[in-house]
């Protein structure tokens, strides 16, 4: 099966099956055209492919007129902060972000330095089936402009915002987890800058990365290992582009990437109440938090190009996935590891609290993240198939389908950017857990089997008949 | 008639207008089906000083990785000293991106093999098979190499051309040189070259930032600046260099040019009395050559026109001198390629061994009326076109082996389609001139019916 993935705001794909450098010249002429030959930030990470595509995008880039501002090797959030400061038509970045170091992917990013939202995608995929693209002629090309002092004015940015002195005194020791990613060289200005030592790990570029790059539990056993060995106060891992960050306690024990939306929310929301947003596959424990501060939790479609949009549509304060990105708007553009960062060490600071103390501080729920290998052309089965499993649950059917109790639930959903689905489940205890999750699971698996299949593909009426 | 096409695919290569037929994923493309070409190793990349050219350069470096190739990315550089560069290293095969003569708005990919030499008309047709197929072995992300970066190219071809000719004769002559560089890729290399050369050097347009001050094609009509040039500052000679520098053109001391045919016959006249060999040229070159070659009792053998032919009957006929009439001087013990470079230390040499001007030194050979003319054909019409010219002149001695050449004991005519352009070249060289614009004119009718 080839993977090739076109959603909002980005394309993904593996290099030399589906994604060649062909397919990001195409959807990098479409950019151009669609900031019609403006200037376009641009950004990559280590990935060995990356500089590929980088070339691939620029060449791109320059034949439809447009002026390249070069970042290099550069984070997500760094490419959106530029994008900003330069007031530039848009920005992309090179990266395939939390996925295999077989992957890459191309992000697209709008003039406010955010992911481009549903209908700016769109009219970016008209461009690209049309192939309806402006081409300058030879005197209208731009020669490309490298711009070193982005990392050092994002990082001004970000540290004019935080209790910079707090954190100062307390000469933290943090240990980060780069997942040979593009992360370093930023984080280690601002580290220094917060007056913190870093002690990096896997901060290099790899063949193939030390582990998966998406910062949960199982990807940061190295972290805490290290931890207590290294007396770092608080680790962190950080994804491969830079949006998303999980944390790992001083005496070495990781927290689930849940935790650091609620873990800021809680620090945030103490200052500044205001409205939080969140995806649907979110566990509930933000909704805990921003009870107590009398906030109120928005849950839109799962992705960062629907959160963010509807953040900054509704003026939320913080905003975040389940994943780890999380993002304080309007500061942030895009979900943010070292923003995430800097507002965990700025809650301990002010604290003087450990990690530790502040995850205790959070609601306990019982969560499980499943996933279920499902071709295409089963998912709708899949979730027709777990929804009428359960009849007395609210259900919202915005993304797969969401079914809620009042202290449980469920969500049901293909993935945007591989061929599974994916079955989240939360409740206030682990046995409640694994009744609700089993149910479900059974259900699932039942729709993606193709029981009762025909060869004239009744099959979503043959699978209701099978309900037990 | 039909608008030209502004995209040309053939054995030089791929070439097109920039913003219209030149795309970046048509570059892209070419170049990944060169990488399956040639195989997965070092490929280097060179361009001229177009505005266009890192476009084209980005686009080329990423199809060549896509394909697990290991591009070696030059710089701006002269396309002979590319070419010599891919022996140097052991490279796999390069890539130059330049339209070379053409105007600014062009651009070309120009494709050569681990030998530096350009893809053989047999290879180029694989080249485009592939690229026609469309599907390339390409690689998978994480096996993707290293773009590397090399800057020894142009220093290393310096010296193998310095070290090519009496340099000491020539420096001890202390020579005025102008050399006109249009901007091109060799800005920056001619004038260091030339003062290690002992000359005394006034170099106009060397600025590869600027766009060409002048279409780039070194013909009398462009010479204009370096005439002036010569005249204002009493120089013995001036030079002027194509886009990639592959071409030069010569102008005497009186800021006259003295014809791109003559500057060939010259260096053969100068290569010939140092070692007298075979000598290669292509079927449009003029008899001047022939007349040289008699001088020294050496054989000229012909070639299709087009650079690699000229290289491949060359090394078939052991003749380490040769090249084509329009300023392409190839002389192997250099460098498999056309090389201005090459062709300047050659006629300095020349002009230091003889002690006199170079008019003096051009009247050694005698001179004929050469004229090129060229008529805009739709490719779709050349071959009839071709063929009323052979029936027109059918019963003369007449050679097919590219386009149709007529040839008489003191003059010929030839039409013949382009490499380049949808174009039809004629051309026709006599005694005197009046007899040149007639063959001109007769073939022009011939050819439209």
């Amino acid at each position: 099966m080839r993977q090739l993935k076109i959603g909002t705001s980005w394309v993904r794909g593996v290099i030399g099956d589906a994604f060649t450098p062909e397919l990001a010249i195409q959807f990098a002429c479409a950019f151009g055209t669609y900031c019609d030959g403006g200037s376009v930030v641009l950004g990559r990470d280590t990935r060995r492919s990356s500089p590929m595509l980088h070339a691939a995008v620029q060449s791109a880039l320059i034949s439809t007129g447009c002026r390249v501002i070069d970042l290099g090797v550069c984070t997500t959030p760094l490419v959106s902060h530029a994008a900003r400061r330069h007031g530039a038509a848009g920005g992309i970045s090179i990266t395939g972000s939390h996925n295999d170091a077989e992957w890459n992917a191309l992000k697209f990013l709008g003039p406010t330095g955010s992911l481009l939202n549903a209908a700016n995608s769109e009219e970016l995929l008209d461009i690209y089936h049309a192939s309806a693209y402006s081409f300058s002629g030879w005197d209208g090309l731009q020669r490309t402009v490298l711009d070193d002092g982005a990392a050092e004015s994002y990082v001004d940015d970000l540290v004019h915002d935080l209790a910079a002195d707090a954190i100062t005194a307390r000469r933290y020791r943090v240990a980060v987890d780069f997942s040979n990613g593009a992360a370093h060289e930023v984080c280690g200005r601002f580290m220094k800058r917060l007056g913190c030592e870093l002690v990096p790990l896997n901060e290099r570029p790899a063949r193939r990365f030390s582990h998966a790059p998406a910062p949960q539990v199982e990807n940061m056993r190295q972290l805490e290992a290290v931890l207590p060995y290294v007396k770092a106060d608080v680790g962190a891992a950080i994804n491969v582009d830079g949006d998303r960050a999980g944390f790992v306690t001083h005496d070495g024990r990781a927290l689930s990437e849940e935790v650091a939306l609620p873990l800021v929310a809680a620090h945030v929301l103490a200052r500044r109440p205001g409205l939080v947003v969140t995806n649907l596959s979110t566990s509930r424990m933000v909704d805990a938090v921003a009870a107590r501060h009398g906030s109120t939790v928005l849950r839109a479609e799962v992705g960062e190009g629907y959160v963010m949009d509807r953040a900054a549509l509704e003026g939320a304060v913080v905003c975040g996935e389940g994943c780890g990105g999380v993002a304080l708007t309007p500061q942030s553009a895009t979900f943010d590891a070292l923003q995430t960062l800097g507002r965990v060490l700025e809650a301990m600071a002010l604290s003087g609290a450990t990690l530790a103390d502040l995850h205790s501080s959070l609601p306990a729920l019982a969560m499980r993240k499943s996933e279920l290998a499902c071709s295409p052309d089963r998912v709708y089965r899949v979730i027709e198939a777990v929804r009428d499993e359960f009849d007395d649950a609210e259900v919202n059917e915005a993304d797969g389908v969401r079914l809620a109790w009042h202290d449980r639930w469920l969500h049901v959903r293909a993935s945007n950017t591989e061929p599974i689905v994916r079955i989240i489940a939360e409740a206030p205890d682990k046995a409640g857990l694994e009744e609700l999750f089993s149910r479900a699971d059974t259900a699932a698996r039942r729709g993606a089997s193709g029981f009762g299949r025909t060869e004239h593909g009744a099959v979503g009426q043959a699978v209701r008949s099978g309900k037990p | 008639m039909r608008k030209p096409l502004a995209l040309k695919i053939g054995i030089s290569g791929v070439r097109g207008v920039v913003g219209q037929a030149l795309t970046p994923q048509l570059i892209s493309s070419f170049a990944a089906a060169f990488g399956s070409h040639i195989g997965r190793g070092r490929v280097l990349v060179g361009t001229d000083s177009r505005p266009s050219r890192d476009m084209v350069r980005h686009a080329t470096i990423s199809g060549l990785l896509s394909v697990g190739c290991q591009p070696v990315d030059l710089g701006i550089l002269p396309v002979p000293a590319l070419q010599l560069h891919i022996r140097t290293i052991g490279a796999f095969g390069g890539v130059c991106v330049t339209a070379s003569h053409n105007p600014i708005e062009w651009n070309a990919l120009k494709f050569f093999g681990a030998d530096g030499i350009l893809l053989r008309p047999a290879q180029a047709e694989e080249l485009t098979d592939l690229y026609h197929q469309g599907v390339f072995p390409r690689i998978a992300g994480p096996d993707i190499p290293e773009v590397l970066f090399d800057d020894t190219a142009i220093e290393s071809h310096l010296q193998s051309v310095l070290a090519s000719v009496d340099a000491d004769l020539i420096r001890s002559r202390r020579l005025h040189v102008a050399v006109d560089c249009c901007n091109g890729a060799a800005s920056r290399a001619t004038p260091q070259f030339l003062e290690r050369l002992g000359c005394r050097v006034t170099a106009i347009h060397t600025d590869p930032d600027q766009p060409f001050p002048h279409n780039p094609e070194p013909i009398p009509a462009n010479l204009g600046d370096l005439c002036r040039t010569v005249r204002d500052t009493g120089a013995d000679v001036g030079f002027a260099q194509d886009a990639d520098a592959d071409r030069v053109a010569v102008v005497n001391e009186r800021g006259e040019p003295i014809g791109e045919e003559a500057g060939l016959a010259l260096a053969v006249l100068r290569r010939l009395e140092v070692e007298p060999s075979p000598v290669v040229v292509n079927m449009s070159t003029s008899r001047m050559v022939d007349d040289v070659a008699a001088l020294h009792g050496c054989i000229v053998h012909r070639a299709k026109v087009g650079e690699v032919n000229v290289v491949e009957k060359m090394l078939a006929v052991g003749a380490p001198i040769g090249g084509e009439g329009n300023g392409g001087i190839i002389s192997l013990r250099t460098n498999a390629c056309r090389d201005s470079f090459v062709g300047m230390a050659i006629l300095l040499e020349a002009l230091a061994a003889r002690g006199c001007s170079l008019s003096a030194f051009r009247s050694e050979v005698p001179t004929y009326s050469f004229l090129k003319e060229k008529i805009t054909f739709p490719a779709r019409e050349v071959a009839t076109a071709l063929r009323r010219f052979r029936e027109r002149y059918s019963g003369q001695e007449m050679d097919l082996s590219d386009g149709v050449k007529v040839t008489w004991p003191d003059r010929w005519v030839q039409a013949r389609s382009s490499n380049t352009e949808p174009i039809i070249r004629v051309l026709a060289e006599a005694p005197t001139d009046p007899e040149a614009r007639q063959m001109v004119d007769e073939a022009f009718a011939a050819l439209s019916g």
